[in-house]
């Protein structure tokens, strides 16, 4: 499903991506742990284009996304990404939000995108919130709605960029079962988080990155009862 | 030889406020339109398009305002030899050009001013460049834009008075004419500033109204920033 070959990034002189390989098979749900700078955020944007990729090959599903001739809007709507911060449109209405895409980009007609989008908000648990505007909701339900939002274009692949980092702790739960629900469906994750308990319950594979490489992976049972590697007992010690 | 200034002097005080309002009606929305598409081009993944606008921004920006209506104003029928513009179209050129530059300049910071996270978020969705700019990126800074939009047009109609050494009778010419009649400046000049002030006023309540309706009291650094965090 998801192939990275030798995948470089580098801003400028500052090499952040030194060589990583990885293959993601569908179905599968892979969490992305490491400490911050390690290039785990950079890794999963370059995964749906949002960083230009320096050397190496990813390919999505069979679109290469280092050939200039790939239309990088079909790999996005094949693959959705939910941010750190939400990022919804202020200046729309929370259905309006998940509707835009399937309205705009896929030209689904507008009965269609609007029964699709009160069903993936009723799912995410907020069908009465649907004619509110972002500002008004709580952290958490902002999140839940930026799910459903990536989820109206029926992607193949949800990216997942530390989703629960912005959040006040007693509200992380929320959007937790939320995308635990989603990988017991069966929907192919990668997830960069630092939420280790989600980490170990859900996640298929865990992978931990430092300093811009893959150090270690393995099951979440691997990784975190027996971690082979310095660093990553290092980074573990300090985060369970 | 002079009269005095009386109730009579005030109707080519007002005719010239009117000319004045046209005036700056037109080359404002003419301005906004051209500055629209100026601001885009310089935020534009084309390179082509940010170079022609930041060319002409800078130099639009680098000459004072009466060197552009002296240029348009006498340049144009040498240039174009057959084409004379009235007095008016020349102040509506000049000013149009003028206003186009600072407006895209106000466009350019609008659009920066929304956060990157939004346009990230509509790149994920799979939105291409224009499809984010219409639904995405400039109702939100269109918000953004009017407060610094307002202020710019008040400072249109301020500057306008400089295209009174064109002849054109605006509220400014209006207002040396009547002084030529009456030998009274000091009478005459407080009417045309009590009629400028009033335009003035009028716009910057015009903006205040917007702000209201729409709600928005824009504060661009914290408007894109999600609540409840």
């Amino acid at each position: 499903m998801i192939f990275v070959e030798n995948l470089n990034k580098k801003f400028g002189p500052n090499h952040v991506l030194k060589g990583i390989d990885c293959h993601i098979r569908e179905r599968e749900v892979v969490c992305v742990i490491g400490p911050s700078g390690s290039g785990k955020s950079t890794f999963l944007r370059c995964m749906n284009g949002l960083e230009t990729i320096s050397s190496g090959s990813i390919v999505i599903n069979k679109h290469r996304l280092d050939d200039s001739k790939t239309n990088i809007n079909l790999v996005r709507q094949e693959a959705g990404m939910v941010f750190q911060h939400f990022n919804l449109f202020p200046h729309l209405k929370v259905i309006d939000n998940v509707m835009l895409a399937p309205l705009k980009v896929a030209k689904t007609s507008k009965e269609e995108a609007r029964a699709k989008a009160e069903m993936l908000l009723a799912k995410v648990g907020l069908a009465e919130k649907m004619d509110a505007f972002p500002g008004n909701l709580s952290g958490g339900q902002q999140q839940r709605v930026a799910i459903a939002r990536a989820l109206a274009m029926d992607p193949k692949i949800m990216l997942f960029d530390e989703p629960t980092s912005a959040l006040d702790p007693e509200i992380v739960g929320e959007v937790l079962a939320v995308m635990k629900d989603l990988a017991q469906e069966g929907m192919t994750m990668v997830v960069v988080t630092h939420e280790m308990g989600f980490a170990r319950e859900v996640a298929d594979r865990v992978i931990f990155m430092d300093q811009g490489r893959i150090v270690e992976e393995g099951t979440p049972e691997e990784i975190f009862s027996t971690p082979q590697h310095g660093r990553t007992q290092g980074f573990l010690s300090k985060v369970l | 030889m002079f009269r005095d200034f009386g109730w009579q002097d005030l109707v080519p005080l007002a005719e010239g406020a009117w000319l004045t309002i046209q005036l700056c009606a037109v080359s404002g929305i003419l301005g906004v339109i051209f500055g629209l598409v100026l601001g885009i081009a310089r935020t534009s993944p084309s390179r082509i398009a940010r170079w022609i606008s930041t060319i002409y921004i800078s130099c639009v920006r680098g000459i004072p305002v009466l060197v552009i209506i002296f240029f348009v104003f006498f340049g144009i029928p040498l240039l174009f030899p057959g084409l004379e513009p009235d007095k008016f179209s020349s102040a509506v050129i000049a000013l149009t050009c003028f206003a186009a530059a600072y407006v895209a300049e106000i466009v350019r910071g609008s659009i920066e001013a929304v956060a990157k996270g939004q346009s990230e978020a509509a790149d994920a969705l799979g939105l291409n460049y224009w499809r984010k700019l219409r639904y995405v990126i400039l109702p939100q800074a269109v918000k953004i834009m009017v407060p610094p939009g307002i202020g710019f047009l008040i400072g249109l109609v301020k500057d306008s008075s400089l295209v009174t050494v064109t002849g054109l009778l605006e509220l400014t010419h209006a207002g040396n004419v009547v002084t030529n009649l009456t030998g009274d400046p000091i009478k005459t000049f407080l009417v045309v500033a009590a009629m400028y002030f009033v335009i003035c006023y009028g716009i910057s309540l015009l903006g205040r109204l917007y702000e209201k309706r729409t709600g928005v009291h824009v504060d661009p650094l914290k408007l894109p920033e999600p609540a409840g965090v």
